[in-house]
């Protein structure tokens, strides 16, 4: 027997057993699912100005098939669709028209008066009750994810749930000193999910030991490609920047240079401190992989306690460079023969935590849809390769129907070794690219990618 | 598409095609398997390791490299060559230029072998007498002699538009220099079928000798290593900048020589004036829509971004976009020689133009990826992905002050088109400061009238702001006693 979940209120399905939402029959999981992306969308459709205008140009009433949301699913550009100059301008209030037509929230209303960074009007949107983070891609451009405290609560329960079922321990109540070999605090997305919840899993803030105890601003990440422009120009001075910011950048691009020692040194002293004790070890794969190799070579393992956790994070960043058996070395020199991965966007909720059997499942609550190279939708059946869209049906202050730019092999059939139903998307995801492409194409038309100094030392794997 | 097709490496007028244990694959564009073969085996058909064997060049008068090159020009027409045919119906597949546009680049041909016009190249730009033999300067340095020889090439071609295979071809005999293409997976057989095409004509003409073409996988560094050495080679030609040079660059050391013709980003100049009157709006569009369509939007000379002379007001910018609807307009009465409309869409391109969409306030957008479109910018700015314009369409960026333009400009700045002529007087000399390497008429209201204008150039024009043929030699001197030459003289004068 199955338990009911309301279609109504997929923020409640959050609050059971991530086991038990993978025990679902799959007919009975899929109907539970269009439902509540029915439900959802009717909701949101007049609620947010962008997905009316959307679901307006392509048409989309009802949705009466699942795929029938696939025209109306937000391309990940869209959550960075605004003019890079308002961001250098500090237009506080441009910015904040644009958000505003992402959410269902008035964003009117908020007093931007004295703002001058765009940390400070993070910190204004969370005033108002906003949970606005950032991540900034490939380009630099910040990509804001217009969530509230709305969807606060069946954001932790996931990620506790989640976090138990690939680590085996129960965050509420078993709380585990943490190492995280990055910065702490700010609105990067994976950095605020530190805050609001990594921080209680471990038991408070003096157990959880971050490399460095500040952050990269979002000024910084948002500008540093206008500010080695202008610097490249001898023009700085002219960006109007506060002269804090700038000695800030000067900070940040020399702590990025030793990052790599200071992350070696910072080890070893955790290593030798909590020698014998159980503990929690999260990072970048290919940070945890760095330390590593370099206590490897010294002949140096770790020795914690049994019962100690390995957790991988950053997406699949690493994993392209890596010898084949990286992950067998990081184990061995943890002394921790299980590694928790997981997989997701922090455009939705319900990222997917890797099964026993090497698989990504996918809560009832994360819809998965693949798209082929011209944008229709595949067959839900066996085993198909496309583009990723998911279909978060729990938020109630943004849209949660998003097109993402992986490429997944998800096997569809409640077939996986581990004993868990539903779709689960194979290890290996790649960026969607067109297939079509000789080796190397060259052709004279093109702008010429700036270098960017800033970008490479310091946000390489933030 | 499952086919395969064989690419011979040419090596000095010889014909190396795959065979038995001498053959690799590679995926081109298209779906299409190309195979070849090792050019690891034949590293020393390729390169030529002693200079000195450029003496058979040398020795050629200018005259007869014209004579042949313009014998070669007549074998060069697509009805009758059928490694021209092959060549073209490859680079159809690869889809990068539409049927009648491809047809006309490949009818262009011959005329880029037009004797006299490679005469007036050569002699314009480095002097035929200077590469026929040693020049004496004026008196009183009479005593010193200056001559241009050729060197050792390597060219890495863009394939876009496959004129370049030709001009490598025609710049590296005039400069009387061996030359080494690197062909571009997007055109892996245009050098090919001209380098064929002058072997059959004489595979012992010392031109014929001195061209070598083939295809490997940039970033072979087993190829590359042997290759890219002072030894070997003398001057490097990379089109594509540095996507193309970014694997060779490690092996670059000084001796060698590296023209760099980087990606470039084009853009065209409006006056208010062309707003005022429904007429010479449609003038301006016309204007536009040949300099942003000509070869479907995909050479560097293509205009990408065009900045209005406008204010940001709704009332100005509902100027602006009347002219971007009459540029759309436009583009659909071009003629297909010049463009048409696209073979497909281009998706990530459209999902940029999507997601901007969804937001009135900054853009106004128009068309789509398919038959052409625009955006209008509703501020001094261009979109952030202006690098992937393509597909003909234009960002219209409203300028209240079009001097203000200079700040957007750089080396990467290759073309400019201006309308109307009055706006020229004030741009052009900040433009020339501002990187910017050849401004354009627009005007004139008749597509093929204005695409014709646009390309007409007297022989031996600066190329991306420098002058490659000139660059490409060897500039020798011969210093000699000052009395021998007061001698020489006496003689002369006897």
């Amino acid at each position: 027997m199955s338990i009911s979940l309301p279609a109504d209120n997929p923020a409640a399905w959050t609050y059971r057993r991530f086991e038990d939402l993978v025990s679902i029959p799959r007919e009975e999981r899929e109907t539970l699912q269009l439902e509540a992306v029915r439900i959802n969308f009717a909701r949101m459709r007049g609620r947010i100005p962008a997905l009316k205008k959307l679901a307006e140009r392509q048409g989309v009433e009802t949705i009466d098939r699942i795929e029938d949301i696939l025209p109306v699913c937000f391309d990940h550009r869209v959550l960075k669709n605004y003019p890079l100059q308002i961001i250098e301008n500090r237009d506080f209030p441009k910015l904040t028209q644009w958000l505003d037509k992402l959410t269902a929230h008035d964003l009117t209303r908020i007093d931007l008066t004295g703002l001058t960074t765009i940390e400070e009007w993070l910190g204004r949107l969370e005033a108002f009750g906003m949970l606005v983070t950032y991540s900034s891609g490939t380009t630099g451009k910040l990509s804001f994810v217009p969530r509230s405290y709305d969807e606060y609560g069946p954001w932790k329960f996931h990620f506790f749930n989640v976090n138990r079922v690939c680590s085996g321990v129960d965050a509420y109540v078993t709380k585990l000193p943490t190492f995280f070999p990055g910065y702490r605090g700010g609105y990067q997305t994976m950095l605020k999910m530190m805050s609001l919840f990594n921080v209680e899993m471990a038991g408070g803030d003096e157990n959880y030991h971050t490399l460095y105890d500040t952050h990269i601003p979002a000024d910084l990440m948002a500008l540093s490609g206008r500010m080695q422009s202008a610097e490249d120009k001898g023009e700085i001075g002219r960006l109007g920047l506060d002269p804090a910011l700038l000695e800030q950048r000067k900070t940040m691009l020399e702590q990025g240079r030793r990052r790599d020692q200071d992350m070696e040194m910072w080890f070893a002293r955790l290593i030798q401190e909590f020698k014998g004790r159980r503990v929690k070890i999260g990072g970048t794969f290919s940070d945890l992989y760095r330390v590593a190799r370099s206590g490897l070579d010294k002949g140096l393992r770790c020795e914690f306690a049994p019962g100690s956790i390995l957790m991988g994070g950053g997406g699949m960043k690493g994993y392209k460079d890596a010898p084949d058996d990286w992950e067998d070395q990081v184990k061995y020199f943890f002394g921790i023969n299980k590694m928790g991965n997981q997989y997701g966007f922090s455009e939705c909720i319900g990222n997917a935590p890797m099964c026993e059997a090497g698989f990504f499942h996918f809560p009832p609550y994360s819809v998965p849809i693949l798209m082929d190279q011209d944008g229709k939708a595949m067959p839900r059946e066996g085993v198909q390769t496309g583009r990723l869209v998911l279909v978060d049906p729990i938020p109630t202050s943004y849209w949660g129907g998003f097109t993402s730019g992986d490429e997944v092999t998800m096997h569809w059939e409640d077939d996986c070794d581990c004993g868990w139903k539903g779709p689960h998307a194979a290890k290996t995801i790649r960026r969607f690219a067109e297939k079509e492409g000789g080796d190397d194409k060259i052709t004279c038309a093109g702008s010429q990618q700036a270098y960017n100094e800033f970008m490479e030392f310091v946000a390489g794997d933030a | 598409m499952s086919n395969v097709i064989d690419i011979p490496i040419i090596a000095r007028g010889r014909i190396i095609l795959p065979g038995e244990g001498d053959a690799v694959e590679y995926k081109g564009r298209g779906g299409a398997t190309f195979r070849s073969a090792d050019p690891h085996k034949h590293i020393h058909d390729l390169v030529l390791g002693n200079p000195v064997l450029l003496g058979d060049l040398r020795d050629t008068p200018t005259r007869d490299i014209v004579d042949f090159l313009a014998e070669a020009g007549k074998r060069l027409r697509l009805e009758d060559n059928v490694h021209l045919q092959e060549s073209f119906a490859l680079a159809l597949q690869a889809g990068g230029l539409a049927e009648p546009i491809l047809r006309g680049v490949y009818d262009d041909l011959p005329r880029m072998f037009d004797p006299n016009g490679l005469t007036a190249l050569v002699d314009s730009t480095i002097g035929i007498a200077y590469l026929d033999g040693w020049v004496p300067a004026k008196e009183p340095h009479a005593n010193v002699s200056l001559r241009a020889v050729g060197t050792r090439q390597l060219h890495i071609t863009a394939g876009n538009v496959p004129v370049v295979a030709a001009l490598t071809i025609v710049r590296a005999a005039l400069t009387k220099s061996d030359v080494l293409i690197k062909s571009p997976s997007n055109d892996p057989l245009t050098a090919n079928a001209i380098a064929r095409t002058l072997i059959e004509l004489d595979a012992e003409h010392p031109v014929t000798r001195h061209i070598a073409v083939a295809y490997w996988k940039g970033g072979d560094e087993a190829m590359e290593s042997q290759i890219v050495r002072p030894s070997r080679i003398d001057k490097i030609t990379a089109w594509g900048g540095m996507s193309s040079v970014q694997h060779i660059q490690k092996f670059l050391s000084p001796g060698i020589d590296l023209t760099a013709l980087n990606p470039k980003y084009s853009m065209s100049m409006i006056g208010k004036e062309a707003l005022e009157s429904e007429q010479v709006m449609e003038e301006a569009a016309t204007g536009i829509a040949v300099i942003s369509g000509f070869y479907n939007q995909t050479a560097c000379a293509n205009t990408r971004i065009v900045y209005v002379e406008s204010e940001t007001d709704d009332e100005s910018l509902e100027r602006v976009i009347a002219l971007g609807r009459k540029i759309l307009a436009a583009y659909q009465k071009l003629p297909p020689v010049i463009s048409t409309p696209a073979a497909a869409r281009n998706k990530e391109l459209d999902a940029e133009l999507d997601a901007i969409a969804l937001d009135e306030d900054f853009y106004h957008v128009e068309g789509d990826t398919l038959n052409g479109g625009f955006v209008v910018s509703r501020f001094s700015d261009r979109i952030d992905f202006y690098g992937q314009l393509n597909n003909r369409v234009v960002n219209l960026v409203p300028m209240p002050n079009i001097l203000d333009v200079a700040q957007w400009c750089d080396d990467s700045t290759q073309t400019v088109g201006v309308y109307p002529e009055s706006l020229r007087g004030r741009v052009l000399d900040t433009l020339s400061l501002a990187g910017v390497q050849r401004i354009v008429p627009l005007k004139g209201g008749d597509p093929m009238h204005i695409f014709e204008d646009m390309h007409r150039l007297p022989p031996g024009m600066p190329h991306d702001g420098i002058e490659p043929m000139r660059r490409s030699v060897r500039w020798v001197i011969d210093h000699r006693p000052a009395e021998e030459a007061a001698v020489r003289l006496s003689v002369a004068a006897e």
